[in-house]
C-alpha cells in the first residue's frame, strides 16, 4: 500500500511535484507570472522529498528553454518553464528541438494569462504546441497538474519528442486539493551521445528528422485514441460537448449533466474518437478559453462542431461569460434578471510604485526633462499610469531601447529619446540592443533602473544580485563595465540618487553626443526592507500646491479635513523624494522642524 | 451546496494568505476546496481578490466564484469593500475592516473617496476595527486573521480545522498572535455563534 498525501497545491506547485516524481534533475527558467513559482517549487520538493535538482533562474527564456535541452541530451529530465510571452523568446529553439528530440524527457511549461492579470497580451500559446509539432497536454485543475507533468515526462520520452504542458493563470494560481505519492522515478544521466544525424541541425539531418517528428506525433496520435486522459463522460440530452484545460470545470458548473469529451491532450488530437463521440449527438458544441483552437482542429477533421461565440476570444472564460455563450447558443434560457455587474462610478485602485521605490526618482527626474521615454518589462512599467505618466511605450522585453533608438534615426538630431529598462530586463534582453546602438551609431541615451531584483514577478535573483536560485554567491554582473567594455563611450551612475542628482546625470547624457547609459541604483525596499526615518509635512509651510503628489507615492494623500497633504507614518520608508520636490520646504523628516 | 467567500482589499494587506488559511480549514474539514488568487502586476498597492469555495456535500468545479454568487465577502479596507459588494448574493453578509487607504487616484486629487463608503458596507454586514485590534496586539498585518474570526461563526468549520489550517499556512513566530487575533475577531461577528 502507496503512502498517498493530500495537500492544497497551486497550479504551479503541483506542476513541480509531478516534474520531481518523475525524476526532473533539471529546470530552467526565467520569471515570469503566472509561471514564477514552478521553480523554487521544484527545488523545495529535491530539499523536503530528496533526489538531485538543480535549479536556475536563466537570464531568459531562450537560454533556459536550451539549458534544459541540454540536460535532456544527456539524460537527466529536464523542465523549462515560462511565461506565455516568455515562449516567443524560446520560440527559435522550441521549433528545432521539436525535430531533435531528447534522450531524456523534456518537458516546456508555457503558462498563459488569458484576461491580461499580469502581461502585455493574451496570446493563446496552444497554437505553438501545433505550429511546432509538440505534444500538448493542458490540466484543468492541481491535480491534473501534478499527474499531467509527470506524464509529460514519460510522454517526451516515449515518443522522442518535447511535450508542452500548458497553464493558464486559473490553474497555475488557483489552489485545489491533489492527492500524490512522495516517490520519485529515478534516471542517472548517461552523458550527452555524440549523435550528429540527430543533434546537428544541418539541412540534410533536419530534413530527416523532420520526417521522424512526424511519425512520432502519428504514434502519439495514436496512443491519444484510448488514452485515459482523453475519456468520454456519459450524460443527459443530444448535445455534446468538446472542452479541455480549464473550461472543462466551468462547463461542468454549468452544465453538470452533459455528454462530455474530455480533452486532456489538446495536440495532437485522437481522430477516432473525436468522431465517434461527434457522431452520437444531434449537435457537438466545442467549450474553451480563448482562440477557436479545439475547435479550428476539429472541423478540419471534417467534424462539424459549433464554436463559442466570437467574443470569448478576448479576455478570460468565467462561469458567467460561458452561461451567456450557451444561451446565445440555445442550450440554456436566457438570463431574465440583468447579471451582476461591477459599480464603474468608484475611484479605481490601480496597482502603484511602493512607498520608497527606487524608480520613483528616475521617473520624477524624467517628467522634469519632458523627454519621451520608450519603456519596458517590469515594476517601472507603472510609472506610465497617472499622475506620474513618465513611460510612454510597453512593447516586450528589452525593446525599449531599440525603440529609442528606431526614433532616434527616424527624427535624426532632434530631441533625444530616453530608453528606461530594469536591471534584469537589461540581462534578459538590454545587452543586443545597447550593442547595436554602439554598432550603428545609436543616438538615445539608456536608463538602467538597477533595485538589484526581479521584482515585479516577486523579488527573484539575476546576474546582478549576486545570488543564484540555489542559494549560492555568484559575481554580480557590474552594468557600468558591462556598457563601457560594450563600447559606450558615456557611462554615468547614480547611487541612491534623488531626483536633482538623477536629472543632472541625464542632462549630461542628453548632451553627449552618440550611446550614454545612466545606471540609477538603489535597493528594491520590498526585498531588502529599506527604511528609515518617516517623513511628514510641516503644516506652516506647506501651501497646499499638491506638487508632492504628483510622485504617486501610496504614503501621500490628500487629507481633506485638513486641505493639505498627509504622510502615512506607518508606509513612509523615508525616502525623501517628496521632499525634494517641494518648492517650499514643508516636507521634513517627522524628527524634525522645517526642512529649511 | 457550495459556500463562496471572497476575499478583497489592497495589494500586500494579506489576502492571499486570510484565503489560504480559510480554504485549507475547508480542506482539513474534509471538503471539497478550490481557490484563485492574484499574483503580479495587481499585487503592488492595486485592488485584489481572491475566491474560496468549498463545499461539504458537491464537488467545486469553477475556482472562481460566479458573479452575484459570493455569500461572504471579507474586505480589508472599505473602499474595497464596498467594490466588490456587487458579488455578494442577495442574502449575502460582508465583514469588512473599517481601515481606509485612500486609492492613488483619490491622493493624487483626481477621484474623491466615496463619503458614504462605510455607511453602505454596513448595510450589507458588519465593519469590524480589525487593523485597530490587531494593533492592539502588536501586530497590525494580523488584522486579516481578526477578519477570518469574524467570519468563523458563519461557517460550519471547527476550530480543530481552523487551528491547523493557521498552523499550516503561517510562520510559526507569526502563529501565535494571528490566533489571538483570530479569537478577537470571534467576538465582531453579527450572529450567535
Amino acid at each position: 500500500m502507496s503512502n498517498f498525501t493530500t495537500q492544497l497545491l497551486s497550479g504551479n506547485e503541483a506542476v513541480a511535484l509531478g516534474a520531481w516524481q518523475a525524476g526532473c534533475r533539471v529546470g530552467a527558467a526565467y520569471p515570469g507570472t503566472p509561471s514564477s513559482e514552478i521553480l523554487p517549487a521544484l527545488l523545495e520538493c529535491g530539499r523536503r522529498l530528496g533526489g538531485d535538482v538543480y535549479c536556475e533562474w536563466s537570464v531568459n527564456e531562450k537560454v533556459a528553454l536550451e539549458v534544459a535541452h541540454g540536460a535532456a541530451i544527456a539524460g537527466a529530465r529536464a523542465l523549462a518553464a515560462m511565461k506565455h510571452v516568455g515562449l516567443n523568446v524560446a520560440a527559435d529553439p522550441f521549433f528545432t528541438i521539436a525535430y531533435t528530440g531528447i534522450e531524456a524527457g523534456l518537458v516546456v511549461v508555457s503558462a498563459d494569462d488569458p484576461g491580461l492579470h499580469s502581461s502585455q497580451n493574451e496570446q493563446d500559446n496552444r497554437f505553438y504546441a501545433r505550429h511546432a509539432g509538440v505534444p500538448l497536454l493542458e490540466p484543468s485543475d492541481s491535480q491534473e497538474a501534478c499527474d499531467f507533468a509527470r506524464l509529460a515526462f514519460r510522454l517526451s520520452e516515449e515518443h522522442d519528442l518535447p511535450v508542452m504542458l500548458r497553464l493558464t493563470t486559473r490553474v497555475a494560481h488557483s489552489r485545489a486539493p491533489a492527492t500524490f505519492v512522495a516517490e520519485r522515478s529515478n534516471r542517472e544521466p548517461a552523458g550527452a551521445p555524440i549523435n550528429a544525424a540527430k543533434y546537428v541541425m544541418i539541412p540534410a539531418n533536419a530534413a530527416r528528422r523532420h520526417v521522424r517528428q512526424v511519425e512520432h506525433l502519428r504514434a502519439v496520435a495514436e496512443w491519444a485514441e484510448d488514452a485515459p486522459i482523453n475519456r468520454v463522460e456519459d450524460g443527459v440530452g443530444d448535445v455534446g460537448f468538446m472542452t479541455g484545460g480549464l473550461a472543462y470545470q466551468y462547463l461542468r458548473e454549468v452544465m453538470p449533466d452533459a455528454p462530455v469529451l474530455r480533452l486532456g491532450l489538446l495536440y495532437p488530437l485522437p481522430e477516432r474518437l473525436v468522431r465517434s463521440f461527434a457522431e452520437r449527438y444531434a449537435r457537438t458544441i466545442v467549450a474553451e478559453e480563448g482562440e477557436p483552437f479545439l475547435h479550428e482542429q476539429v472541423s478540419a477533421l471534417g467534424v462539424r462542431a459549433e464554436r463559442m461565440p466570437d467574443g470569448l476570444r478576448l479576455g478570460e472564460l468565467t462561469v458567467e461569460r460561458l452561461r451567456a455563450a450557451l444561451a446565445e447558443l440555445g442550450l440554456l434560457p436566457a438570463a431574465t434578471d440583468p447579471p451582476a455587474a461591477p459599480r464603474s462610478d468608484l475611484p479605481a485602485r490601480p496597482p502603484v510604485l511602493c512607498p520608497g521605490c527606487a524608480h520613483r526618482a528616475a521617473f520624477a527626474a524624467l517628467r522634469r526633462l519632458g523627454v519621451f521615454v520608450a519603456g519596458d518589462i517590469g515594476c517601472y512599467t507603472l510609472a506610465a499610469l497617472e499622475p506620474l505618466a513618465a513611460l510612454h511605450t510597453c512593447l516586450a522585453m528589452g525593446a525599449g531601447l531599440n525603440q529609442a533608438h528606431g526614433i532616434a534615426k527616424a527624427t535624426g538630431g532632434k530631441r533625444k529619446p530616453v530608453a528606461v529598462i530594469g536591471d534584469s530586463t537589461f540581462t534578459h534582453m538590454g545587452l543586443p540592443g545597447l550593442l547595436n546602438a554602439v554598432y550603428n551609431g545609436g543616438d538615445y541615451v539608456t536608463v538602467i533602473l538597477d533595485n538589484r531584483s526581479t521584482a515585479m514577478t516577486g523579488g527573484q535573483d539575476h546576474p546582478g544580485t549576486g545570488r543564484t536560485l540555489m542559494g549560492g554567491e555568484a559575481p554580480a554582473i557590474d552594468f557600468a563595465a558591462v556598457a563601457r567594455a560594450l563600447g559606450v563611450s558615456l557611462v554615468l551612475q547614480v547611487l541612491e540618487g534623488g531626483a536633482d542628482r538623477i536629472e543632472s546625470a541625464l542632462r549630461q547624457a542628453m548632451e553627449h553626443d552618440g550611446p550614454a547609459v545612466v545606471i540609477c541604483s538603489g535597493p528594491c525596499p520590498l526585498r531588502y526592507n529599506v527604511r528609515s526615518e518617516p517623513l511628514k509635512v510641516v503644516s506652516d509651510e506647506c501651501q497646499e500646491c499638491g506638487r508632492c503628489l504628483d510622485i504617486a507615492c501610496p504614503a501621500l494623500a490628500w487629507d481633506e479635513v485638513a486641505e493639505r497633504p498627509v504622510i502615512d507614518q506607518a508606509l513612509c520608508t523615508g525616502c525623501g523624494l517628496c521632499a525634494e520636490e517641494c518648492p517650499f520646504g514643508a516636507i521634513a523628516r517627522a524628527g524634525e522642524g522645517s526642512a529649511r | 451546496m457550495t459556500t463562496n467567500v471572497l476575499f478583497a482589499g489592497v495589494g500586500g494587506q494579506g489576502i492571499v494568505t486570510a484565503s489560504d488559511v480559510l480554504a485549507q480549514a475547508a480542506m482539513v474539514a474534509g471538503w471539497s476546496v478550490k481557490k484563485a488568487e492574484t499574483h503580479g502586476m495587481a499585487q503592488r498597492g492595486g485592488s485584489v481578490v481572491s475566491h474560496v469555495r468549498f463545499s461539504a456535500d458537491g464537488q467545486v468545479y469553477s475556482p472562481l466564484i460566479p458573479a452575484g454568487e459570493a455569500g461572504f465577502l471579507v474586505a480589508l479596507e472599505v473602499l474595497e469593500g464596498l467594490r466588490w459588494l456587487w458579488m455578494l448574493r442577495a442574502s449575502g453578509r460582508i465583514v469588512c475592516d473599517d481601515r481606509r487607504i485612500p486609492p492613488i487616484t483619490v491622493s493624487s486629487g483626481n477621484a474623491r473617496y466615496p463619503a458614504d463608503a462605510a455607511e453602505r458596507v454596513a448595510e450589507r454586514g458588519v465593519l469590524v476595527p480589525a487593523t485597530a485590534e490587531a494593533s492592539g496586539l502588536g501586530e497590525p498585518r494580523a488584522a486579516n486573521a481578526v477578519l477570518l474570526g469574524a467570519l468563523s461563526p458563519f461557517l460550519e468549520i471547527p476550530t480543530g480545522a481552523w487551528r491547523a489550517a493557521f498552523a499550516e499556512r503561517l510562520k510559526p513566530r507569526a502563529l501565535s498572535v494571528n490566533w489571538d487575533a483570530f479569537a478577537r475577531g470571534r467576538a465582531f461577528a453579527d450572529v450567535a455563534p
